[in-house]
C-alpha cells in the first residue's frame, strides 16, 4: 500500500538567488514525525544556523500541512509555521485555520516550503500545479492585508489560497502578523516581520492535483463513524450558530445576530468559527468585516471604546496593518503611563494616547505600522522602546514573558484569574506567551476535577499519570490538588498530534478527537502503522525536537522561562483547584513538573539522554 | 440532472464555504479529494456567496450529504409528485 495523505513534496526557495528547488518528501522522516507541525519543526532543524537573528536573510521559513489536510476528515486545515520569531528570539510554531490556502497547497503538490533568503525587491510566491514562480510584488507592497488579497483574487480567482502581510510586516513591526485570506493570523510574535524581512508579501497556492488516501475501506469506515458522533451532538447548532460567541458574554447575542452575515469554515470544517459581519447602523454602516472571530472585533472594548461599532471599525483597521492586537494595547497603555511620567516628552505623543478613542488608536497603528514619528520607536515592540529608553523605563512596563504580553491573566486583555494550563503554558511555550498549544479541560474554568480524567484519557494521557496530575487531598473532604505543570506536558502533546496531522485544536473541534480516533484516520489516510503510542512518540519527538533547537540556539530556563510579579500580587492569579493565591515558588515547582513529566533536566529543561534514546533523537540532538 | 432519484436545493446564505460538498464529490467522481476538481463548485466572498453546478452533475445528493450547515439540502423527487 503506498502511502497516502502526503502531496509527496517539498519545495525550497532562495529569495536571495531565486533558485527554486522540488524534493520528494523524505517519507523516512514524515513517518518518524507524522508531518504537519512534527515534520515543519523537523524541517527547521535542518534549516536554521544557530545564532541568526530572526530578520536575517539566513533564518529559514518553513510552512507545512499534515497528511489529513485536504481530505473531508473533519476540521483538517491546518497551517503551520516553523521560524525564530523576532520578539522572543526563540524558535517558535506558529499556527492557523487553513481557510482554503492549506487544502491549496496541498493540491499543489506539496506538503511543505521552505523559504529562505532575502529578495532583492517585493515579491510574492506563486505556487501552483507542481510548480512555483517567484513575482513581482511591487504593486502590492506598501497595501493592506485586505486590498493585497483582493488584488490577488482578481488575479487568480477563488478559492486561491493567500498568506500575506500588511504595512506593519512590511516594516519589521515584531508584533506584526500574517493573515491567511485575512481571516485567520498566523504568528503573533511576529512571523509577520520574518516575512517582511525576506521581502516576501504574499504567498499564492492553488493546484488540480487531488489527494488520496491509503486504505479507502478503512478511510470510509473511520469517517462515517466520526461524522456520525458530530452530527449527533446536541450542541453542534448552537455552535454553527454562535461559536465562542456562546460562552463570552462581552458579545451580546442579539447584537451579534443583528450584524452575522456569514459563518465562515476552514475547508472541511463541520463548525465554522469564522466570521463575516457588517455593521447595521451608524457611521460605518454597511463596513463589512471577516475575522477569525467576531470576540476578537470586541477586544477594543475591553480596552474601553464605547461603541462596538467604533471597535469593529478600528479591528479593520489593526487586521489591514496586520499587527497584533493584544501587543499594540499592550504598548499603548505603557506608552501612555511612560508620558505620563515624563520618560517620554509629552510633545512627540501626537496626539495624545487615549486606548479608548478610535481617533487616537487609528493615528497610532498607522504610526507604528509606518513607522512614523515616535511609531518608530513603538515599532520595537516591548524589547525594542525597553532597549531605547533604558532602566528609567523598566518598573512601569505590564507583565512580560519571553519579550511579550501574556494576553491572558491578570492585568492582560483576558483578565481570567485561574492558573490552568492555558496560563502557563505561556511561560513554557517555546514561542512565548501564546495559549494555543495549552489546552486542557483547564480551558474551562472551575470544571470539577472528577470530570478531568475523560478528557485526559481522550488526550492520551497515560493511566499511569492521572494520579500525578490529580493528586487525591490528604483528608476525605480535602480538595484535589491539579498539577498543572504535568497536565501541561500532556497538553502541548495532544497539540502536537493534532497539528503534526493537521487537525484544527480549538476547543469546538479538538473536543470530538482522540488519540485513538486520531491513531485510525493516520492509518488510514497514510498507510503507516500507526496506534495511539507510535503517534504519541511522534509527537514527544517533535516537541522534544523543538526544545533542541531552543537549547541550541541559547535558550536556558533562567533567561528565557521567568515568571512575571504582577501574576503574584493580591489580585493577582489564583490555584485553579482551590482559588488560593497563586506564590512563584508553586509555579516554578510546576515547571519542574512539566520538565520532569517530559523527561528532561529539572534544572535546565533539557531532555536528558535516555529521553533522546527513547524518542531516537540521538542524530538531531548532535547537530 | 433529469436522471437523480433528487433535487438538490440550495442556500446560498447558509454556506460557510467549508467545501465539504466539493470534496465529497471530487473523491466520489475521481478518486482523490480536491474541491477544483468537483462537480460543484463554491465561491465564499465576504458576505457574499455563489454556488454553481457543473455540467456533468447528476445530482446524485453526495454534496448534501456532507454539508453540515443545510446550504445544500436534498429531496427525493418521488416525494415531490
Amino acid at each position: 500500500m503506498s502511502p497516502g495523505g502526503f502531496a509527496g513534496n517539498t519545495i525550497y526557495v532562495d529569495l536571495s538567488t531565486g533558485v527554486i528547488e522540488k524534493r520528494p518528501l523524505d517519507l523516512g522522516l514524515a513517518e518518524k514525525f507524522q508531518g504537519g507541525l512534527g515534520l515543519c519543526i523537523r524541517l527547521a532543524h535542518e534549516a536554521i544556523s544557530p545564532g541568526r537573528g530572526a530578520l536575517s536573510p539566513e533564518n529559514p521559513i518553513v510552512l507545512g500541512t499534515g497528511p489529513l489536510v485536504g481530505t473531508h476528515l473533519p476540521a483538517t486545515s491546518r497551517l503551520y509555521a516553523v521560524t525564530k520569531l523576532p520578539t522572543s528570539g526563540t524558535v517558535g510554531w506558529c499556527g492557523s485555520g487553513g481557510v482554503n490556502f492549506a487544502c491549496m497547497l496541498k493540491n499543489a503538490g506539496f506538503d511543505h516550503v521552505v523559504i529562505r533568503g532575502r529578495a532583492e525587491r517585493p515579491v510574492y510566491l506563486e505556487i501552483f500545479n507542481d510548480d512555483m514562480k517567484i513575482r513581482d510584488a511591487g504593486h502590492l507592497w506598501g497595501k493592506g492585508v485586505e486590498e493585497t488579497d483582493a488584488i490577488l483574487w482578481e488575479k487568480y480567482g477563488r478559492p486561491t489560497g493567500i498568506l500575506a502581510i500588511g504595512q506593519a510586516g512590511e516594516n519589521l513591526v515584531p508584533f506584526s502578523m500574517a493573515f491567511v485570506e485575512g481571516l485567520a493570523t498566523l504568528g503573533r510574535g511576529g512571523f509577520g516581520a520574518v516575512m517582511g524581512s525576506k521581502n516576501l508579501k504574499a504567498v499564492v497556492a492553488r493546484g488540480e492535483r487531488g489527494i488520496r488516501v491509503a486504505d479507502k475501506k478503512r478511510y470510509k469506515e473511520v469517517s462515517r463513524a466520526f461524522l456520525k458522533s458530530m452530527r449527533e451532538y446536541p450542541y453542534l447548532k448552537e455552535w454553527q450558530d454562535l461559536g465562542l460567541v456562546k460562552s463570552f458574554p462581552l458579545v451580546p447575542v442579539e447584537q451579534y445576530k443583528a450584524m452575522k452575515k456569514r459563518r465562515v469554515a476552514c475547508v472541511s470544517c463541520p463548525v465554522g468559527c469564522k466570521d463575516v459581519v457588517e455593521i447595521p447602523d451608524g457611521e460605518y454602516r454597511g463596513l463589512v468585516k471577516g475575522t477569525s472571530s467576531v470576540i476578537n472585533l470586541y477586544t477594543p472594548v475591553i480596552y474601553g471604546f464605547k461603541d462596538y461599532r467604533e471597535s469593529i471599525r478600528f479591528m479593520a483597521l489593526l487586521d489591514d496593518y496586520g499587527l497584533d492586537m493584544f501587543e499594540f494595547f499592550g504598548i499603548m497603555g505603557f506608552t501612555a503611563e511612560l508620558t505620563r511620567r515624563g520618560i517620554i516628552p509629552a510633545q512627540d505623543v501626537d496626539p495624545e494616547i487615549r486606548v479608548d478613542s478610535l481617533a487616537s488608536m487609528s493615528a497610532w497603528a498607522e504610526k507604528i505600522s509606518l513607522r512614523r514619528g515616535l511609531g518608530d520607536l513603538l515599532a520595537g515592540g516591548f524589547p525594542g522602546i525597553l532597549e531605547a529608553l533604558g532602566p528609567e523605563a523598566e518598573p512601569f512596563a505590564p507583565s512580560l514573558v519571553k519579550g511579550m504580553h501574556p494576553y491572558a491573566g491578570p492585568g492582560s486583555s483576558l483578565p481570567w484569574d485561574l492558573f490552568g494550563t492555558m496560563e502557563l503554558g505561556q511561560v513554557l511555550d517555546p514561542r512565548g506567551p501564546h495559549v494555543g498549544a495549552g489546552g486542557s479541560p483547564t480551558y474551562f474554568a472551575k470544571r470539577p476535577l472528577e470530570v478531568f480524567p475523560k478528557h485526559l484519557r481522550r488526550m492520551g494521557v497515560p493511566e499511569g499519570a492521572l494520579g500525578r496530575i490529580l493528586q487525591k487531598g490528604e483528608a476525605e473532604d480535602e480538595e484535589g490538588i491539579l498539577r498543572v505543570g504535568r497536565l501541561l506536558r500532556y497538553s502541548h502533546r495532544w497539540f502536537a498530534i493534532l497539528g503534526s496531522l493537521g487537525v484544527c485544536a480549538r476547543a469546538a473541534i479538538n473536543r470530538f478527537y482522540s488519540v485513538s480516533a486520531c491513531a485510525e484516520m493516520a492509518e488510514a489516510v497514510t498507510g503507516f502503522p500507526t496506534d495511539p503510542e507510535t503517534l504519541e512518540l511522534r509527537a514527544d519527538r517533535s516537541w522534544t525536537l523543538l526544545r533542541i533547537m531552543n537549547l541550541r540556539d541559547g535558550f536556558s530556563r533562567n533567561k528565557q522561562e521567568t515568571l512575571p510579579d504582577r501574576w503574584f500580587r493580591e489580585d493577582g492569579f489564583k490555584d485553579y483547584a482551590t482559588g488560593d493565591p497563586l506564590r512563584p515558588e508553586t509555579v516554578e515547582k510546576m515547571i519542574e513538573d512539566y520538565y520532569g513529566e517530559w523527561g528532561w533536566d529539572l534544572e535546565t529543561g533539557a531532555p536528558t539522554p535516555e529521553t533522546i534514546a527513547r524518542l531516537s533523537l540521538e542524530e538531531e540532538s548532535k547537530k | 440532472m433529469s436522471k437523480s432519484k433528487y433535487d438538490v436545493q440550495v442556500n446560498p446564505d447558509l454556506c460557510t464555504g467549508c467545501l465539504r460538498c466539493g470534496l465529497a464529490c471530487s473523491e466520489l467522481y475521481t478518486g482523490a479529494f480536491n474541491p477544483l476538481l468537483a462537480r460543484i463548485h463554491v465561491k465564499v466572498s465576504g458576505a457574499t456567496c455563489e454556488i454553481l453546478f457543473t455540467e456533468e452533475c447528476n445530482a446524485c445528493g453526495v454534496c448534501a450529504d456532507n454539508c453540515f450547515f443545510e446550504a445544500l439540502t436534498k429531496t427525493r423527487k418521488e416525494a415531490q409528485a
